[in-house]
């Protein structure tokens, strides 16, 4: 890896660049949700006091301030309840367009608008069922005790139920 | 104490894809600003709030305030901070500004906004707006540039209200309109209603002239209690009257509604509230026309008209000159860009210039103006109200 202009960075990891988020213990407190996407399972945090399923996953909860929170598993398979297709200004590190989100009901938990791969252009309709989908991405080069340990990481993403 | 607060003079440096650095627009800024009120005397602010995003991100500074203000001439003794909240920086910057000195804690602030977005590689400052949304759980979905967002909600709005795609073009026509008759506004050319149509898709329903662009820029403005006011200036006098900024939701999955946005008939309501008026006496209104379908729905939330009314509402030129509720008369996001900490304050020098009785395309007899925007994921709403008189 080199850093073109500014040579004093070549192959230096920049936290800052990193479009997904850290995923290790030592950088995050939820690192249970990744994992356990890493098993495919879907999971958030409730809470044990008074019952609440937070999404994203917490430390505390937002609705009675306890810290007392238990993982659990949600549903991986949603119902699609509309959808957009991006054809220009696709971001980087999101493939060739069309880039395709949906508002997807999440059998009554949440209602997530997330992306879906794995999905040709035209292909998706309202109504279809999607399911969780984890891929891999860049680890983490982190300094562990002088040396630097490769954090694996994964992402999930939501696919077409064929 | 607790005073009444003016806002006495603004300006803008030129909006667009500019040449130079976020420290050269921000003196632009200035000086078009002192120009606008030549009786205040710049070594008199005593307060200084500069609202800008993206500062840390493309020109790698933090600490911006006493930069801005060694750059400007400006010694602040009451105040000096950067202040952030993306799209909404500026007019919160404002809202701060409004609160000190209406404690007594501040008498002369100047607010300024903008940012340097171009660097010099384009694709930069597209990833660079992971940072907008939730970067660990909405950015990961390619959610960090707004177009699918708002993709999103131009197709529930229509399939729920048939809201349809020549009424988002008729903010679009407009808003282009009137940024040519702004000198400082990133796009000098107006569209046809052709144009409009037959323009490239970007996410349908949205396509290239329903997106505002990516801008450099700066604005700034001086606001100052009522009894310095009288000394500073012998333009009318343009009051801040009420303000509401709200929040109900982050991240996408806990958005009560697509399409009513809930945080903003907070926000509204609160403003409305606090400044003692009703939606119908706003005579003109700078709202967020990020997108086109934003500007129909804000008609809607802020109680111009009824829920579900924004398109035909729009589609009749009720939000146009010679309509209930002229807005953008400025050329909005849409015309002018949007350089996120400048937004809010380019809405207030415009609203200013309407209450006054100069602005180019003045409202006639406009004595109630509101500027308003939303941020991030349509997750906080910012709503002002200004008047000629004070609450
Ligand atoms: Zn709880």
């Amino acid at each position: 890896m080199t850093t073109p202009g500014i040579s004093v960075l070549d192959g230096k990891y920049m936290v800052t660049m990193d479009l997904f988020p850290q995923q290790s213990k030592e950088f995050n407190q939820v690192y249970a949700f990744y994992e356990n996407l890493k098993q495919g399972r879907f999971t958030t945090t409730k809470c044990a006091d008074c019952g609440a399923e937070s999404f994203p996953p917490r430390v505390m909860c937002p609705e009675c301030f306890s810290t007392n929170m238990q993982w659990i598993d949600w549903p991986n398979e949603g119902t699609v309840i509309e959808f957009t297709e991006e054809v220009v200004g696709v971001p980087l590190g999101f493939g060739k367009a069309p880039l395709v989100h949906a508002l997807v009901d999440l059998q009554g938990k949440k209602t997530m608008f997330v992306r879906v791969i794995n999905c040709a252009e035209g292909q998706l309709k309202v109504g279809d069922k999607v399911r969780v989908a984890v891929f891999d991405v860049d680890p983490v080069p982190q300094e562990v005790k002088g040396g630097i340990q490769e954090i694996p990481r994964v992402f999930y993403a939501f696919e077409p139920v064929t | 104490m607790d005073r009444n607060v003016c806002i006495i003079a603004g300006g803008m440096s030129k909006w667009g894809v500019r040449n130079g650095s976020q420290r050269d627009f921000f003196q632009e800024a200035a000086k078009a600003c002192y120009e606008d009120n030549l009786q205040v005397n710049p070594k008199e602010i005593d307060g200084l709030l500069v609202a800008s995003a993206y500062t840390e991100r493309t020109s790698y500074q933090t600490h911006l305030a006493p930069l801005v203000a060694e750059h400007i001439g400006v010694k602040p003794k009451s105040i000096c901070a950067r202040v952030e909240l993306l799209c909404a920086s500026g007019s919160s910057a404002i809202i701060l500004a409004f609160g000190l000195i209406k404690a007594g804690q501040a008498d002369v602030v100047m607010v300024m906004g903008g940012e340097k977005l171009y660097t010099p590689q384009k694709w930069e400052v597209f990833y660079s707006e992971l940072a907008s949304v939730d970067h660990d759980w909405d950015g990961p979905q390619g959610l960090g540039l707004p177009p699918p967002v708002f993709a999103m909600v131009a197709k529930q709005h229509m399939k729920q209200y048939g809201t349809t795609k020549e009424q988002l073009g008729a903010i679009s026509v407009k808003n282009r309109r009137n940024a040519a008759l702004n000198p400082k506004a990133q796009f000098q050319q107006g569209i046809t209603k052709d144009e409009y149509m037959n323009a490239r898709p970007i996410v349908q329903p949205l396509s290239l002239f329903d997106c505002c662009p990516i801008t450099d820029g700066a604005a700034g403005v001086i606001l100052c209690a009522e009894e310095k006011a009288k000394q500073l200036t012998d333009k009318p006098l343009v009051y801040l009257r009420g303000t509401g900024q709200a929040s109900v939701n982050n991240m996408s999955a806990n958005m009560p509604s697509w399409t009513t946005w809930e945080a903003l008939k907070i926000a509204g309501q609160e403003a409305y509230r606090k400044a003692k008026i009703e939606p119908k006496d706003v005579k003109v209104a700078m709202t967020h026309d990020c997108f086109t379908i934003s500007e129909i729905i804000e008609m809607e939330d802020l109680g111009f008209c009824k829920k579900g009314e924004g398109g035909p509402f729009v589609g009749e030129g009720q939000n146009d000159l010679g309509g209930k509720v002229p807005t953008n008369t400025d050329g909005g996001l849409l015309g002018c860009g949007h350089p996120f900490g400048g937004t809010g304050i380019r809405q207030a020098i415009e609203v200013m210039k309407q209450l006054r009785g100069d602005a180019t395309q003045q409202v006639k007899g406009a004595d109630i103006g509101l500027t308003h925007n939303l941020s991030g994921f349509i997750a906080a709403h910012t709503v002002l109200v200004y008047g000629r008189e004070p609450v």
